[in-house]
């Protein structure tokens, strides 16, 4: 493990990551982290709010643009994290905050598509019905993405060691 | 004058607070960043649909919901002055910092001038209905000053004094 973890930190990819002497390097992958949280949370939690609101059955299509943004989002935060990860591979996967973030992101990535996928099934007819249940998994949504976000501002605090070598 | 703000600010019972209690920050920190994720969420999924995304849903519908970016707005303002006053230099000799205040206010003006110029006309408007230019103009800027208000606001550490 720490072999594997010394291997990743000192190629060549992570020191550029790490090293790299402007603020385009770091810096720059650490705001396109948190323009990704933004985009893929701040649209899930407008859409949660919009279904606790009551919204009409049959919605996907409505929300075409809003969930393209979305994905989007995760796109870049998916992108930004594997380079923070690259950067710092030892500061993370010794945390057992990190894994808990990422079951939360996967747990509130699954709940968005099925929302999405619940809305697309019920017919216009069922609406009150359907709306419940949507409401349930919609507060669910709100729950899991105010955890992933404050476990990923924890490991700013809880990490360990910052590099393999200070595992041995 | 500066100097006397920040040694006011640094002896204060909040300084001790934020300064002596070792997961006050953090909390902070998490509670700040969960506020933006609300506020930049709703104000920019409004923004979003004005500018012709989600055009299904009416623009009344989602602007409900701003109301909690308004809470969020409230919470990140609270939890950002607490940073002030347990690190007040590192916020007050900094070029990013200066950056973020400047696209708050600015943020704030957008807002102000949306509502009296153009939110009777978008609240108005039904789903499938196009906003008005103006109203694409105020949300592209509105999304433009999130965006430069998170990349200020996470360009801090690297602009420390």
């Amino acid at each position: 493990m720490i072999e594997l973890l010394t291997l990743v930190e000192n190629h060549e990819i992570s020191v550029f990551i790490r090293e790299f002497p402007s603020v385009f390097g770091f810096p720059t992958i650490l705001f396109l982290h948190t323009l990704g949280l933004a985009m893929v949370a701040g649209v899930s939690i407008a859409i949660d709010l919009w279904i606790l609101r009551g919204a009409p059955a049959g919605a996907p299509l409505q929300l075409l643009g809003l969930t393209r943004t979305m994905w989007f989002g995760f796109g870049i935060n998916l992108l930004s994290g594997v380079a923070l990860l690259l950067a710092y591979p030892a500061k993370a996967l010794t945390n057992w905050v990190f894994y808990l973030k990422m079951a939360l992101v996967l747990l509130a990535v699954y709940v968005a598509v099925r929302i999405n996928r619940e809305l697309a099934l019920r017919g216009g007819g069922a609406a009150r019905a359907s709306a419940f249940d949507a409401r349930r998994w919609a507060v669910l949504s709100l729950m899991l993405w105010a955890a992933a976000t404050v476990t990923g501002r924890l490991l700013a605090y809880t990490y360990n060691v910052l590099f393999a070598y200070e595992l041995l | 004058m500066m100097r006397d703000l920040i040694y006011w600010l640094t002896h204060t019972p909040v300084n001790t607070l934020v300064m002596d209690y070792r997961w006050t920050w953090p909390i902070s920190e998490s509670l700040h960043f969960c506020a933006l994720a609300l506020m930049v969420g709703t104000v920019g999924t409004f923004d979003l649909r004005l500018l012709g995304l989600g055009k299904g849903i009416s623009p009344a519908a989602l602007h409900y919901s701003i109301r909690f970016g308004v809470a969020g707005f409230v919470v990140s303002i609270v939890t950002g002055m607490l940073f002030i006053f347990g690190q007040p230099d590192q916020y007050f000799y900094n070029n990013a910092f200066k950056v973020k205040v400047v696209c708050l206010i600015l943020l704030g003006l957008n807002v102000c001038a949306f509502y009296a110029l153009e939110a009777r006309q978008v609240l108005r408007l039904g789903p499938g209905d196009d906003a008005p230019v103006r109203a694409k103009v105020f949300a592209a800027f509105s999304l433009a000053l999130l965006t430069a208000i998170m990349c200020a606001g996470r360009m801090l550490t690297f602009y420390r004094p």
